[in-house]
C-alpha cells in the first residue's frame, strides 16, 4: 500500500513538474501555474511524510526502511534517519525544491510575469530532473521481499542531533542557489530585460541560501569535532569541499549583488556567479553520490547514479553557460572602481573567493584527473589545502575588516587612514594584551589573533559610529566571522595533548588541571554495552571543576564499536578525555586534550547565521514581501 | 577577446565533466590502490619457514618459474573464503604458490592449514608485519604474481573471487 | 557543561581483514609508542600527519586507530631512532606504497599544475580586474 501510494505521489510530482515546465512557457496562465506549483508541493510533502511514517512505524516491507532502520532506534533518529540515507535524502531535496518553487511563485505580479514564468520554467526542469533521478535510480518506495521482522539496524555514529539537522540546512542552501540559478537563466533568456530588477528578486534567495549553507556546514563541523575527539573539525574531505565551494561562490555573489544594487555594475558577473553557485552544488551532489571517489561521507557506490547526475549537470550547465556566453553582452557595465573603496574591497573579495574556490576544486578533483590520465593514484590532503587556501584567505579577511568602513567612491588616502586608524590601534592593543596575558607565541597564532581582532575592532568602530548606512545584518555576520577566526586560531595553534597509561587512583596533569582517574565500570545502555570511566578534574588551586566520563561502547546489533569522549566546555577552552584500551592490572590508555577557544568557532558560526537571518528579514521588509 | 572569455567557462565545464564521465565508465575500484611494486623486482627479505627448518631467502627463490605469493592469516575471514582458489592454483604445474602468514600464531596456522588443506609450497612467517610493509600490503588477503625473472607483475587486494581467479590465470599464461 | 560525546571509528571495512581493530582496538598514538626524545617524537608526529592511513577514509596515521597505522607509526619512530632523515623515511614509504600514501602531494612534474595553479589563478584574477578597470577608467 505504502509502496503503491509512494510511487503514485512521485509520479504525480513528476507530472506536475513537467506540466509547470510546459505551461510556464505560455503567457498569462497564472491559474494553471498555481495548480502545478501547489500540486508539486502537496505531492512532495505527502510522499516525504509517507516515508517518515513508514520509518516511524518500522514498516519493513518498504526496502528503504528495512535497509536503514531498526525497532530499537530512538524515535528522533528514526525520523532523521529518513534523510540520512541516499534515497530518503533525495525526497528531502525534492521537498525543499518544491517549497522554493512556491516561494518563487509568490513573487508573481503583473509587471514581472514573464520573468517569474521563465524562472518557474527553469525551476521546473531542475525539480523534474531530481524527481526522475529518484524514480529511476534511487526510489525509496520499493518493496522488501521477503518479509522481515526487523531492519538492518543503523549506524549509531549517525544518531546525533547535529547530524540530524545538518542535511536539511544544507539542502536549503543548495536549493536557494537553484532559485538564483533559475532567475539568472530567466534574465538571460528574456529580451528587453533592463526594466526587471532581477537582482532584487534574487537577493533574498541568495541571502537565505548562503545563511543556511553557513549553518549547515558549521553543524557538520561541530558534529565532526565531537565525533572524532582530537580537535579536528575540518579535514578537506571531498564532500566537505563539495559544500564549501558553493559557499565561497555564494559569498562572492552576495557581495557583488550589493554592487549591482547600488552601482548598477557587475551585472554580467553576478549572472555568472548565480549559475556557478548552483552548478557547484549539483557537482557536489555528484561527487557524493556517484561513487567516483571515496570519502567518509559518501553514500553507497553506484556508477549508474553518477552517470545520470552527470548528464543532468551537463544539460543544466551546458544550457546555462552557453546562454551566458551568448547573451551576457547586454549586461556588461563599464565602470571604474577605485581600489580603496567599498567597491574595490568587494571586488578584491570576489577575486579571492573565486581563487579559493578554484583551488579547492582543483585539489579535490586532481586525484581524479591524474587517475584518468596516468592510471596512478595520488592523495591531495589537508597539508595541500592548508598551505594554499589559508594564504589566499588572509588578505580576504584583511579587506573584510576595512571594506565596510570605506566610501563607495574614491577617497583621499589620508581620509581613509583616519577612518581605519582607530581600529588599527584597537587591534594592536588587544593583540599585544593577549600575548602578554597568555605568553604563548606562535607565528600562525599571531596572524590569526590579529586578523580576528582586526575584524572585531572594525565592527566595534562601526557600531560606535551608528551610521544608518551600515546594514546591521552585515555587522553581525562579520562579527561572527571574526569570532570564528578567533576560535579557529586558538584550537589550531595552542592545543595541548597528553597521552598516558593510568591506573585507578592515579592522576595526570595538563595545562593547569589535575585529572584523577577515579573509577571504571561496565554499564548497559538502551542498545549498547559500554565501559565507562570517571575522571575528576581539579584546577591548580585544588578546586573541583567537573567529572569527565568517557565511554567505549559496543552496539551488538550493528556490530560497531564507538569511543565516546567526555568534554567540558567553557568560554576559554574545551577539556576532554578519550578512554583507550587497558585493564585493571596494567592500567588504561587515556588521552586528554586542552583545546583553547573552541566554542568561539560555534558561537561565531551561530552569530553569522543570526546576521544572515537579520539581513533576510530586513531585505524582505525592504522589497515588501 | 571578450567572446573567448565568455566561452571559457563552458569549455572548462565540459572538460571537467568529460573526465568524470570517463572515470565512471571504465572499470575501476576507488578503494583499490595500485601496487607500487608493479614491474619492479621482488622485495628482498628473509623469513622463517613454518614447516621447513631452513630460512627463506628471497634472492634465492623467485627464479624458478612463476610464483604466486599470498598474504593470509587464520584470523582473517576473507582469507578463508578465498582458500579454495589457492588450492586450485596449487594444482597448476606452472605456478609455485607461496603463503606469507601475517601477524599470526604459528600453531594456529598449522592447524588451520591441516583443516582446510595446505596449498602452499612454502609458508613464511611474518610475525610483526614487516615483510608485508615491504610488499606495500595494506589489507589482507593480498595476492601477487611474480614472473620467472623475479618481477612483480600483478597484485590484488582482497579475497580472490571468480573474476579475479580468471584474471590471475590469464596473467599466469601471459608470463609463461 | 558536562557532556558525553560520541567518538567514532571511521574505518570502512570492505573485504579487507582488519579484525585486529575489533578485538584489540588502539586509539591513535599510544603511550608506549611515544619516544622519550622530544625532538624525535615531534618529528615522528609531523611525519605521521603527512602519511595517509591506507585503510581509512582521508585520515593520517597520526589520527587513525587502524593496526596498519600503528605499525607505520612505530616504523617511523624506529627509523628516526636509527638516524634516518625525514626524506629517507618518506622515500621508504613511497617506495612501498606509492605517492598515494603522502597526504601532501610531492612537488614533481605530475603535480606542477596542482601546486602552481593557485598562484597563477590569483595573478590572473588580479590582472583581469585591473585590465577591466583600466578599460573603463
Amino acid at each position: 500500500m505504502t509502496i503503491y501510494l509512494g510511487n503514485l505521489l512521485l509520479s504525480l510530482s513528476l507530472i506536475f513538474s513537467i506540466s509547470q515546465f510546459i505551461i510556464s512557457k505560455k503567457k498569462n496562465k497564472l491559474k494553471f501555474i498555481s495548480i502545478t506549483v501547489n500540486g508539486l508541493f502537496i505531492c512532495s510533502f505527502l510522499s516525504f511524510a509517507l516515508l517518515i511514517y513508514s520509518h516511524v512505524i518500522s514498516d519493513f516491507n518498504v526496502l528503504n526502511v528495512y535497509q536503514n532502520s531498526h525497532t530499537t532506534k530512538p524515535l528522533l533518529y528514526k525520523i532523521s534517519g529518513v534523510w540520512g540515507n541516499h534515497e530518503g535524502s533525495l525526497l528531502l531535496w525534492i521537498l525543499v525544491l518544491t517549497i522554493f518553487n512556491y516561494l518563487i511563485f509568490k513573487l508573481y505580479n503583473n509587471n514581472n510575469s514573464n520573468f517569474v514564468s521563465r524562472t518557474l520554467q527553469t525551476q521546473a526542469i531542475i525539480t523534474a530532473g531530481f524527481i526522475l533521478f529518484t524514480m529511476l535510480t534511487s526510489n525509496p518506495f520499493q518493496k522488501m521481499i521477503p518479509e522481515q521482522s526487523n531492519g538492518l539496524g543503523f549506524n549509531p555514529i549517525l544518531q546525533d542531533p547535529a547530524l540530524a539537522i545538518h542535511p536539511p540546512l544544507l539542502y536549503i542552501g543548495y536549493v536557494g542557489f537553484s532559485a538564483a540559478f533559475s532567475m539568472s537563466v530567466a534574465t538571460l533568456s528574456l529580451e528587453n530585460n533592463q526594466k526587471i530588477p532581477w537582482y532584487n528578486y534574487m537577493k533574498p534567495f541568495v541571502l537565505a541560501a548562503w545563511t543556511f549553507l553557513t549553518i549547515g556546514i558549521a553543524l557538520g563541523a561541530i558534529w565532526a569535532y565531537y565525533e572524532l575527539g582530537w580537535g579536528g573539525w575540518w579535514f578537506w574531505d571531498p564532500v566537505e569541499n563539495a559544500s564549501f565551494m558553493p559557499w565561497l561562490i555564494g559569498t562572492a555573489l552576495l557581495h557583488s549583488l550589493i554592487i549591482v544594487e547600488k552601482r548598477k555594475s557587475l551585472r554580467a558577473w553576478v549572472l555568472l556567479l548565480s549559475i556557478l553557485a548552483f552548478l557547484l552544488s549539483v557537482i557536489g551532489t555528484f561527487l557524493v553520490r556517484s561513487g567516483i571517489l571515496t570519502s567518509v561521507h559518501t553514500f553507497a557506490l553506484d556508477p549508474s547514479r553518477g552517470i545520470y547526475i552527470l548528464i543532468f549537470t551537463a544539460i543544466l550547465g551546458g544550457y546555462s553557460l552557453i546562454l551566458f556566453g551568448k547573451k551576457s553582452k547586454e549586461y556588461f557595465d563599464p565602470n571604474y572602481f577605485a581600489l580603496f573603496s567599498k567597491e574595490g574591497s568587494i571586488l578584491i573579495n570576489n577575486v579571492l573567493m573565486i581563487v579559493t574556490c578554484a583551488t579547492v576544486f582543483l585539489g579535490t578533483v586532481y586525484p581524479l584527473i591524474i587517475e584518468a590520465f596516468t592510471n596512478e593514484k595520488i592523495s591531495v590532503g589537508e597539508p595541500y589545502f592548508n598551505s594554499t587556501v589559508i594564504p589566499i584567505l588572509i588578505p580576504a579577511i584583511l579587506v573584510m575588516g576595512v571594506g565596510p568602513l570605506l566610501a563607495w567612491n574614491k577617497e583621499e588616502k589620508l581620509k581613509i587612514f583616519k577612518k581605519i586608524f582607530p581600529s588599527l590601534l584597537l587591534t594592536l592593543i588587544i593583540t599585544i594584551l593577549t600575548f602578554l596575558i597568555y605568553q604563548s607565541y606562535s607565528f600562525t597564532g599571531m596572524i590569526g589573533v590579529i586578523l580576528s581582532f582586526w575584524i572585531i575592532s572594525n565592527n566595534i568602530i562601526l557600531l560606535i559610529k551608528k551610521s544608518k548606512n551600515y546594514s546591521i545584518g552585515m555587522l553581525i555576520a562579520h562579527l561572527g566571522i571574526g569570532l570564528l577566526i578567533l576560535g579557529v586560531t586558538g584550537s589550531s595553534n595552542w592545543q595541548e595533548e597528553k597521552i598516558v597509561k593510568l591506573k585507578i587512583n592515579t592522576s595526570t596533569q595538563i595545562n593547569k588541571y589535575n585529572i584523577i582517574f577515579k573509577e571504571i565500570n561496565e554499564i548497559k545502555g538502551p542498545n549498547y554495552l559500554a565501559i565507562k570511566a570517571n575522571f575528576a578534574v581539579y584546577d591548580k588551586n585544588k578546586n573541583f571543576i567537573t567529572d569527565l566520563k568517557p565511554e567505549n561502547r559496543y552496539y551488538p546489533i550493528s556490530n560497531i564499536f564507538t569511543t565516546e569522549a567526555s568534554i567540558h566546555t567553557n568560554l576559554s577552552r574545551d577539556l576532554y578525555i578519550v578512554l583507550g584500551e587497558g585493564n585493571s592490572n596494567d592500567g588504561w590508555v587515556v588521552k586528554v586534550y586542552h583545546n583553547p577557544l573552541v566554542i568561539w568557532i560555534w558561537i561565531g558560526a551561530l552569530i553569522v547565521f543570526i546576521g544572515g537571518i537579520v539581513s533576510i528579514n530586513n531585505n524582505l521588509k525592504k522589497i515588501k514581501i | 577577446m571578450k567572446k573567448k572569455i565568455l566561452i571559457f567557462p563552458s569549455i572548462l565545464f565540459f572538460l571537467v565533466l568529460s573526465i568524470f564521465f570517463y572515470l565512471l565508465t571504465i572499470e575501476r575500484n576507488p578503494y583499490e590502490i595500485p601496487s607500487n611494486l608493479l614491474n619492479k623486482k621482488v622485495p628482498i627479505f628473509e623469513a622463517r619457514s613454518l614447516f621447513k627448518n631452513e630460512k627463506f631467502i628471497s634472492s634465492d627463490e623467485f627464479k624458478n618459474g612463476i610464483t604466486l605469493v599470498n598474504f593470509f592469516a587464520t584470523w582473517c575471514k576473507p582469507c578463508r573464503d578465498e582458500h579454495v582458489y589457492m588450492k586450485s592454483f596449487s594444482n597448476e604445474k606452472s605456478v609455485n604458490v607461496i603463503g606469507i602468514n601475517y601477524k599470526d600464531n604459528p600453531e594456529k596456522t598449522v592447524k588451520w592449514l591441516k583443516d582446510l588443506g595446505n596449498p602452499y609450497k612454502d609458508v613464511l612467517i611474518d610475525k610483526n608485519g614487516k615483510i608485508a610493509i615491504d610488499w606495500g600490503v595494506y589489507g589482507i588477503p593480498e595476492t601477487f604474481i611474480i614472473n620467472s625473472n623475479g618481477i612483480v607483475k600483478y597484485r590484488h587486494v582482497g579475497p580472490v573471487t571468480n573474476v579475479i581467479y580468471k584474471k590471475i590465470n590469464l596473467i599466469i599464461k601471459q608470463n609463461e | 557543561m558536562n557532556r558525553s560525546i560520541l567518538i567514532k571509528f571511521i574505518l570502512i571495512i570492505t573485504t579487507i581483514c582488519l579484525t585486529d581493530l575489533i578485538t584489540n582496538s588502539s586509539y591513535a598514538v599510544e603511550p608506549d609508542e611515544i619516544l622519550k626524545n622530544q625532538k624525535y617524537e615531534l618529528r615522528a608526529r609531523n611525519i605521521s600527519k603527512n602519511i595517509r592511513c591506507m585503510v581509512c577514509q582521508n585520515q593520517s596515521i597520526d589520527e587513525s586507530s587502524a593496526p596498519l597505522a600503528k605499525d607505520l607509526r612505530i616504523l617511523i619512530r624506529d627509523k628516526i631512532k636509527e638516524g634516518n632523515k625525514d626524506e629517507e623515511i618518506y622515500k621508504f614509504l613511497t617506495d612501498r606504497y606509492g605517492d598515494f600514501i603522502l597526504l601532501k602531494p610531492p612537488l614533481n612534474s605530475k603535480n606542477l599544475i596542482l601546486w602552481f595553479f593557485p598562484f597563477i589563478f590569483l595573478i590572473l584574477g588580479i590582472y583581469v580586474v585591473f585590465y577591466h578597470n583600466k578599460k573603463s577608467g
